[in-house]
């Protein structure tokens, strides 16, 4: 496998992105065959829009994992931020935008206690968000006395997509086109840059088909948006709402992993917290960041799912933690810390979403489809110990 | 000392203990400028936790540091090295799962005026101070878990080299090299102290000790034994200083508190 990675100067993270692309593109195509509607605009907008509430925890929660800790709380953490804007809004009549500010506030006053407990008592954060994972749903059921608060305000309900919550297609073309001139402008520029510095850049035809695949998806995807079409309605439904938000959360995330110190430091964290803190980085500190940082995108997942379910219960989100952990996992960050990416933790959210649409299509039952993702998680956490094995990550 | 006006490093009564076990118990031994040091002992002597003092990565339970003679406030190692102080750990300290210019920079990285990090800024100044320190290391784009213990060690060093040590600490560097890259380091210790630099070289190696530093501190239980100029003593004399703790008493012991000396 190096000799392969030799022959086509790619690291061993693109390879296995690659990889995982490719597991992607075969159940696609496996999907596809078996029901002959998998890949239809209506199914492919669904599982978009049915990956988003997870995929934005995955994608946060990857991050956390990094850093050689455990959130075992956030789906009561969205059931408690969920019911105090539900409740907030239909009980105390306020305008949804407070509402939200107020669920926001909520999630980082627990981020920072959960936090706190963590990096600076010391306390296992796997026993602080294990019992954050059972008080949070008690929190829930008292917020919400145990009633579910509807939600009506139609502004609020567009967040969450369904009839209206799309942005259409000329704005889906427009921003479909607007990433494909940022991919290109980033990889002519990359290698221009390189140029300047004297430094060699990886062959030019690996660069271009990364980029060309990039685009290929991006575009696809943007048609396959615009190629849906609600019966009732007049217009194509472009991009959903809550994919945007999914979408902007690991735009966010990319970019602090790959462009900001704190990002570095998460990193330097999981692969050795000794040494991280011998060389003068800040530890705790950025430990308690990156809670608050998952406290913030458990917030904006929260919103996305009341909206959805047009109402804020206390079982919202139950189980959820395991998905969002499943799907980082899948992805490719190691429990181990210190390696991962957020695009990974994109396309393991996928994974299990096109596991649940397809065998649903297939007309599996709940029981079997349960056992197959919990193997298919097996499956995963097997070729990443053969993986890294084989790339050298882990001697053992 | 011919030097002694550049007392760099004055570490003057410092003791620390871990719940009740006294670790270090009332040291003072100094460094000047250009001079290398050796601190010897048993394991658990007291050395490195003395110099992780240093390198602010224990906090100081009485006693003062003096840096160009002003009491400096070490209680992060970031205060360490805004003072001039490197250190190269015996664990070299690395970033196993990042590449040698993510860990060159680590905690101390370039940014471009938005505030991200300058990678081209980085790898331009990593090439430079690497290829210094060992023309042959290339492949300093991957994982340094994948590199060698020489590589890492160049890796390791190249901190204190790119931002400019005037104090380094060296713990134990030599212990897991082979005999070439004993040499670069041996090589590269003999530069340093020609450039000015202060080293206090924590080792076991005798040929190291002797062959490197200018003067040498014995340690044990937590305690100096004695502090001689290399020169002056044998290698049998410093093994029953480091064994019994027994001091030579052939020659003067050299008063390393300046205020002693004064």
């Amino acid at each position: 496998m190096s000799s392969l990675r030799d022959n086509l100067q790619i690291s061993a993270l693109d390879l296995r992105l690659s990889i995982m692309a490719g597991v992607l593109v075969v159940m696609a195509i496996g999907f596809q065959m078996a029901t002959g509607n998998f890949l239809s605009p209506e199914n492919v907008y669904n599982i978009a829009q049915q990956s988003a509430v997870v995929g934005i925890v995955a994608a946060a929660i990857g991050l956390i994992i990094v850093a050689r800790q455990i959130d075992l709380s956030v789906g009561s953490v969205l059931a408690t931020v969920g019911v105090l804007i539900s409740y907030l809004m239909y009980s105390k009549g306020w305008n949804w935008m407070p509402a939200c500010l107020a669920g926001l506030a909520l999630s980082w006053g627990i981020a920072l206690y959960q936090g706190w407990l963590t990096s600076y008592l010391g306390v296992a954060s796997f026993v602080v968000t294990l019992g954050g994972l059972v008080s949070f749903r008690g929190v829930a059921f008292l917020v919400s006395s145990g009633r579910t608060q509807p939600v009506t305000d139609p502004t609020f309900l567009l967040i969450g997509g369904g009839l209206d919550g799309a942005i259409g297609a000329t704005a889906s073309w427009i921003l479909g086109l607007a990433l494909c001139a940022l991919i290109l402008w980033k990889l002519i520029q990359g290698r221009r840059m390189a140029k300047m510095h004297g430094f060699t850049s990886r062959p030019l035809a690996i660069d271009v088909a990364f980029s060309v695949f990039f685009v290929i998806v991006t575009l696809g995807f943007v048609a396959t948006m615009c190629a849906y079409q609600i019966p009732s309605k007049q217009t194509p439904q472009g991009i959903p709402n809550p994919v945007l938000i999914w979408g902007v959360v690991v735009g966010l995330l990319a970019f602090i992993v790959n462009r900001t110190a704190f990002g570095r430091y998460i990193y330097a964290i999981g692969g050795n917290p000794e040494a991280a803190a011998l060389v003068g980085i800040p530890v705790k500190k950025v430990m308690l960041k990156s809670f608050l940082l998952l406290g913030t995108m458990v917030a904006v997942a929260s919103v996305v799912a009341v909206s959805r379910l047009n109402a804020g219960t206390a079982s919202l989100g139950t189980g959820m933690e395991l998905y969002a952990i499943a799907a980082a996992v899948i992805g490719g960050v190691a429990l181990a810390g210190g390696s991962g990416t957020v695009l990974g933790t994109v396309l393991g959210s996928l994974i299990i979403q096109f596991l649940e649409s397809g065998l649903l299509l297939m007309e599996v039952g709940v029981g079997q489809r349960q056992v197959i993702i919990g193997q298919v998680l097996i499956v995963a956490v097997v070729f990443d110990v053969v993986y890294r094995r084989a790339t050298g990550e882990r001697m053992q | 000392m011919s030097h002694s006006t550049d007392t760099l490093i004055d570490i003057r009564g410092v003791s620390k203990a871990f719940g009740g076990v006294h670790a270090v118990e009332g040291v003072s031994v100094n460094l000047f400028a250009g001079e290398v040091v050796a601190l010897l002992g048993h394991n658990g002597a007291g050395k490195s936790t003395l110099m992780k003092m240093l390198a602010g990565a224990f906090p100081i339970d009485s006693g003062e540091i003096r840096v160009n003679g002003t009491p400096a406030k070490i209680e992060s190692p970031a205060d360490s090295q805004n003072l001039g102080v490197e250190t190269i750990y015996q664990t070299l300290a690395l970033a196993d799962n990042l590449d040698s210019i993510a860990n060159l920079f680590l905690g101390r990285e370039l940014k471009t005026r938005w505030g991200t990090l300058d990678e081209f800024a980085m790898e331009k100044a990593a090439r430079e101070v690497f290829r210094q320190l060992n023309p042959n290391f290339k492949n300093i784009r991957v994982p340094v878990r994948s590199l060698s213990g020489g590589q890492r060690q160049v890796v390791a060093i190249s901190r204190a080299i790119y931002f400019k040590a005037k104090a380094l600490i060296m713990d134990e560097p030599c212990a897991a090299l082979g005999p070439e890259e004993t040499r670069m380091v041996h090589e590269l210790v003999r530069k340093l102290k020609a450039a000015g630099v202060g080293i206090f070289l924590i080792s076991h190696d005798m040929p190291d000790v002797f062959g490197l530093s200018d003067r040498l501190c014995v340690m044990k239980n937590g305690k100096t034994v004695g502090t001689y100029r290399t020169a002056d003593v044998t290698e049998d004399e410093v093994l029953g200083m480091i064994i019994a703790g027994k001091k030579v008493t052939r020659v003067p012991e050299l008063q390393t508190n300046s205020l002693a000396a004064a």
